[in-house]
């Protein structure tokens, strides 16, 4: 298939892009890694008359602590780099599983970028489809139309996140850092996501993400990633479970718990988050409770539009969180030592 | 054999391998001719419609855009493979009849400038109702698909052999099961393309990924009203076939008529979706197999009932709808058996031949035949042992099986896999399962013959052969070259090859329904031997021996008994040359088959003159929270009667579990929206992964049959078949339900587990 025309910019530095965003705003996409812009391009998904590359934007490249202990990742960081950094072990694993599951080992080494793997495109098979496979008949809502093909007389567009990147994110509790010529602001994940499948990102079209913040490195936290696909590698999540838990004097003190595969945004499951609160790690009953929990919540927002049938991945929405949170509260108590010691 | 041989039976590289590897081998879409234009096709956005007008005055009117043709540039002639069957326009002019049917297409000099055009072409269709299952397609009030085909009915196979009614009476035991399954697919690593060109002389040259060049040839000649002498069918670098290629395409068609009317060369590339949708994909079917046994678990009686979704044309529909049938009765022993095949009309696109064709039929025998044998309380293996095909038996319909290794096939593959220890005593979620079949090595197809080949020798005692055979992938060109410098005592890279192409080869059968080892790997032979004899009849007068008693070997001729007395094969040739009598060599082969057997009006005689056969034990691991497989190991035992090039077959058996098994009975198959496929991608349609895979044990089993070339006889499908019966038995036996609807996805299986948990509650 074939890229329309569009011009191309690589910008030299950090204010050399925020000045082309400035100027070219919902003109421009960000070409950040392109293994999703540009079959989005191909399938004329996205109309695009500037491509603005990142690959020069070296200062958003690195991963580094800041004063107050917080890790910072510049949104230009390959992949490779994250699961292959000292700093992202730990208490941060949950994101270094997610990441190895991004497509596959050559996209992670060769092209995906952290920011690029946080601003994938929600998903729909009724939408990410050729142009001539959705010609024909009127255009679904994220295409631009008044139509829902995955559910019937759905008001709104039911395309799904499916970055395991953001995912773990999610339940890391991180903050998306946010530039433009007018300046700087942060969000907390939950809100940098609207929960809307025609756009589902926060981000103003002048505004790039900069950096990914990080809480401090705890210690007694863990955190886990989970990723239902049928293949090993390539697949997008059917659905997927990533929890971050935190572990004080025998109890379950904080637990962050998101589902992706789901909503627009990584679903962050607050009521089933905070069952845990208070309970021992070891209280079964407590995780399944939880699990299934989540698993009610996030089926309400799922509809048939991933592959596999909808009641599969609804109820594995559940086993998903539950092996995660189970691999989590290991990780608090004690798998993160175990786990730098068996790398 | 008692034979010695050089190169025959032994593991060497493919001639083809390095410039494959390298990425130096050329495919139709790397060809770049002078004056070439892009070529692109307009599609029907709809599934069924009467074409009500097209304009392409605009598009025409476009700058760069030199040619743009529609069904009106046509002679108006139907393709199908028989004269019964010919209900295929290239570019139809009264009806599409599935989502994506070419309508029209344009040659322009960019691939910017064919897109605009394509959206500048007016298409005026009127809707009509689609059906896009085969029971709603027969239930349809019409109007039907074709006016011919009431009810869309296309094909209906009935073979019906000894006395059914009077089997059932007699049996002990008698189960009838329903299995289902949806379409499968190719997914070949090279998408589609063909360049077209007409040359001064009014002839056609192509260059086009295909199982057959002549088997392309003919049908443009008569589609395109042009004597078969002037359409040229080049050899060209092919990336896959598995059947989807064996048929003329309508791309062919269009872009020799677009390079015609633009006076210039054309290539047209398919996209992935295009190559998917628009080439041939594996039928979906619903089969319904009753089969009854005595108390030792013999067979008395079967009777199935088989409807497949053929889509919206015949394509290869009497063997589709047969071939299915004819692998079970080849490979299990049955007196009394029934069958009744449908073919039927949908809208949507066209099914053909696939390496794992009708897995709800095979997989559904073998499922029901592990049913029957728990009920009897006989394990698997001794129930494919108590009714496995044994050579020198006549099949139902007719056919005598000359060769069978099978029985062999199942002991030595249940043995790898330590059955005995295993079956019954596997931990929970663990199953062992096992599959068998039997494929035939070419079946007669029309008109097509047999295979003929010549050899002329050079000055320097190297050889040229020239055969019609094509390699798509499977390494053909390697069995020839193999063959050749075995006969002629050669060095391989002494053999150069003419092939695959329509103008410089005589006529072959092409390389599907599995024959081209058989035909044309036997014509090769025989050409090379016809050859030695001239060299022989020179070299005896010269060195003043009997022809009968010399031998060829490293580039000489040696009396045999004597390395003394020998000449160098290069002074024999040049004595050829000198004398007035140069040497060369024909061969030709033909298998011997019954001419009299038709697909539908006449299904009984020998059907193919060799038939193999192949059994697969597989043991896989079911995670009972998520329904998700792991294979563990794979036995994959056939007989190929003799296997020319091990390493070369070793490797067809591996490629026929990651289709038949891992792919085909666990993640591949199409999904719709109607008459869109919902995954015609290879993002969501799950070919499976290396990383994926099982361990595989290859277990070539030779059962040397007196046909073939050395005994060879088919290689390349009786795996993928019995591999994916042996999943879906292993699946069965770990999770302690029969699914009877492929393939086996996660949700699938997670469903009957939880149905047999309810059922165990109760």
């Amino acid at each position: 298939m074939r890229l329309p025309a569009f011009e191309y910019l690589e910008p030299r530095d950090r204010q050399e892009a925020l000045d082309y965003l400035a100027r070219y705003s919902e003109n421009a996409s960000i070409l950040a890694g392109g293994s999703d812009l540009l079959v989005r391009m191909k399938q004329r998904l996205v109309r695009t008359s500037y491509v603005i590359s990142l690959k020069h934007l070296k200062d958003l490249d690195g991963i580094r602590p800041d004063e107050d202990g917080r890790l910072c990742l510049g949104s230009n960081t390959p992949l490779v780099s994250i699961i292959r950094s000292p700093l992202l072990q730990g208490a941060y694993r949950g994101l270094t599983d997610a990441i190895r599951r991004i497509g596959a080992p050559p996209i992670q080494h060769y092209r995906g970028t952290i920011g690029g793997n946080l601003c994938l495109e929600t998903r729909c098979l009724y939408y990410n489809q050729s142009a001539f496979w959705r010609s024909g008949r009127p255009r679904c809502q994220k295409d631009g139309g008044e139509i829902c093909y995955a559910e019937e007389n759905s008001d709104r567009c039911r395309s799904a996140n499916v970055s395991d990147g953001a995912c773990a994110l999610m339940a890391l509790d991180a903050e998306i850092v946010l530039e433009s010529r007018e300046g700087e602001r942060s969000l907390p994940i939950e809100e940098f996501f609207t929960g809307k499948g025609e756009s589902p990102f926060a981000r103003s079209p002048d505004e790039l993400v900069t950096t990914i913040r990080l809480p401090a490195p705890e210690t007694a936290f863990g955190s886990s990633f989970r990723k239902l696909t049928y293949r090993s590698a390539i697949d997008f999540a059917l659905v997927s479970a990533s929890a971050g838990v935190k572990v004080e004097a025998g109890r379950i003190a904080r637990a962050r718990i998101a589902v992706g595969g789901a909503g627009a945004a990584p679903l962050l499951l607050r009521e089933a988050s905070e069952k845990l609160l208070g309970k021992s790690p070891e209280d079964g009953d407590a995780v399944a409770e939880t699990a299934a929990q989540a698993g009610r919540h996030a089926a309400a927002f799922m509809v048939d539009n991933l592959g596999a049938t909808l009641e599969y991945r609804q109820k594995m929405a559940a086993v998903l969180v539950r092996k995660a949170v189970q691999e989590a509260l290991a990780r608090a108590e004690n798998g993160n030592a175990r786990g730098r010691r068996e790398r | 054999m008692d034979k010695e041989f050089t190169y025959i039976g032994k593991r060497v590289p493919r001639v083809d391998s390095l410039s494959r590897v390298t990425g130096e081998a050329v495919f139709a879409a790397d060809l770049k001719l002078p004056r070439m234009l892009v070529g692109k096709v307009k599609r029907s956005h709809v599934a069924h419609a009467r074409i009500v007008r097209v304009d392409t005055s605009k598009a025409e009117r476009l700058r760069g855009v030199k040619a743009v043709v529609t069904g009106r540039d046509t002679a108006g002639v139907k393709w199908g493979v028989f004269r019964y069957t010919q209900d295929m326009e290239f570019l139809p002019r009264d009806k599409v009849r599935y989502f994506g049917e070419e309508i029209a297409a344009v040659a322009a000099v960019d691939e910017d400038t064919a897109l605009e055009a394509l959206e500048l072409i007016e298409v005026e269709l009127e809707e009509l109702p689609a059906v896009f299952t085969p029971l709603d397609a027969m239930a349809s009030e019409g109007p039907w698909i074709h006016d011919e085909y009431p009810n869309n009915v296309n094909v209906h196979v009935e073979i019906n052999v000894g006395d059914v009614e009077k089997g059932f009476e007699e049996s002990y035991l008698v189960r009838e099961d329903t299995f289902t399954a949806a379409e499968d697919d190719y997914f070949m690593g090279e998408p589609f393309a063909v360049v077209a060109r007409f040359d001064d002389g009014g002839n056609l040259e192509m260059w086009t990924p295909n199982a057959g060049p002549h088997m392309k040839a003919k049908p443009l000649s008569n589609a395109l009203r042009m004597p078969l002498n002037k359409v040229r069918v080049r050899k060209i670098a092919i990336g896959g076939a598995f059947g989807g290629r064996s048929e003329i395409s309508p791309a062919d068609y269009i872009c020799a008529l677009l390079a015609r009317k633009s006076a210039r060369p054309v290539k047209l590339i398919y996209t992935r979706e295009e190559n998917t949708v628009n080439v041939r994909m594996g039928h979906a079917l619903i089969t319904t197999i009753k089969t009854g046994v005595d108390r030792e678990g013999r067979v008395l009686a079967r009777d199935i009932t088989c409807y497949m979704d053929g889509g919206a044309y015949s394509s290869t529909g009497p063997i589709a709808t047969s071939v299915p049938f004819l692998c079970m009765e080849q490979a299990y022993r049955m007196e009394n058996v029934r069958y009744n095949g449908y073919r039927i009309f949908t809208n949507k696109p066209v099914r053909g031949m696939i390496r794992m064709h009708g897995r709800s039929f095979a997989c559904g025998v073998d499922l029901q035949l592990d049913r029957l044998g728990e009920e009897l309380g006989i394990d698997p293996v001794t129930m494919r042992l108590r009714n496995a095909r044994k050579a020198g038996e006549t099949t139902p319909t007719g056919s005598v099986v000359s060769s069978c290794g099978l029985t062999e096939c199942i002991e030595k593959a249940a043995e790898k896999i330590e059955w005995r220890k295993k079956y019954g005593n596997l931990p929970p979620w663990r199953g062992i399962g096992i599959g068998i079949n039997s494929v035939q090595t070419g079946f007669p197809l029309g008109i097509r013959g047999g295979s003929q080949a010549f050899i002329k020798f050079n000055e320097d005692g190297g050889v040229t052969l020239n055969s019609g055979v094509v390699d798509n992938g499977q390494g053909n060109d390697q069995m020839l070259v193999q063959v050749v410098a075995e006969e002629l005592g050669l060095p391989l890279e002494d053999v150069n090859l003419i092939t695959a192409d329509t103008e410089l080869t005589a006529n072959d059968p092409g390389s599907y329904s599995m024959v081209s080892t058989f035909a044309g790997g036997n014509a090769a032979r025989l050409a090379a031997i016809d050859a030695r004899e001239k060299l022989f009849r020179i070299a005896a007068e010269a060195l003043e021996a009997n022809p009968a008693d010399l031998v060829l070997k490293d580039r000489k001729i040696f009396v045999a008994g004597s390395p003394d007395r020998f000449l160098p094969l290069t002074k024999v040739v040049r004595m050829g040359l000198i004398q007035g009598r140069p040497v060369s060599g024909e061969g030709h082969f033909a298998p011997k088959v019954d001419h009299r057997r038709e697909w539908v009006s006449n299904p009984h005689g020998q059907l193919s003159e060799a038939f193999s056969f192949g059994a697969t034990v597989a043991e896989v691991e079911v995670d009972p929270d998520t329904g998700q497989v792991r294979v563990l190991e794979v036995a994959a035992a056939q007989d190929c009667g003799f296997a020319i090039n091990p390493m070369v077959v070793e490797g067809q058996f591996e490629g026929s579990v990651a289709m038949g098994g891992q792919g085909g009975m666990l993640t591949e198959y199409h999904f719709w929206d109607g008459g869109r496929c919902m995954n015609p991608t290879q993002l969501e349609y799950k070919v499976p992964l290396a990383a994926d895979m099982p361990r595989i044990h290859p277990i070539i089993v030779e059962s040397n049959d007196p046909g073939g070339p050395y005994g060879a006889k088919e290689a390349g499908m009786s795996i993928a078949m019995s591999a994916a019966q042996a999943y879906a038995s292993a699946i069965a036996d770990a999770i302690g339900v029969t699914i009877t609807d492929f393939p086996m996805t996660p949700d699938k299986i997670l469903e009957a587990i939880e149905k047999r948990r309810q059922e165990e509650r109760k």
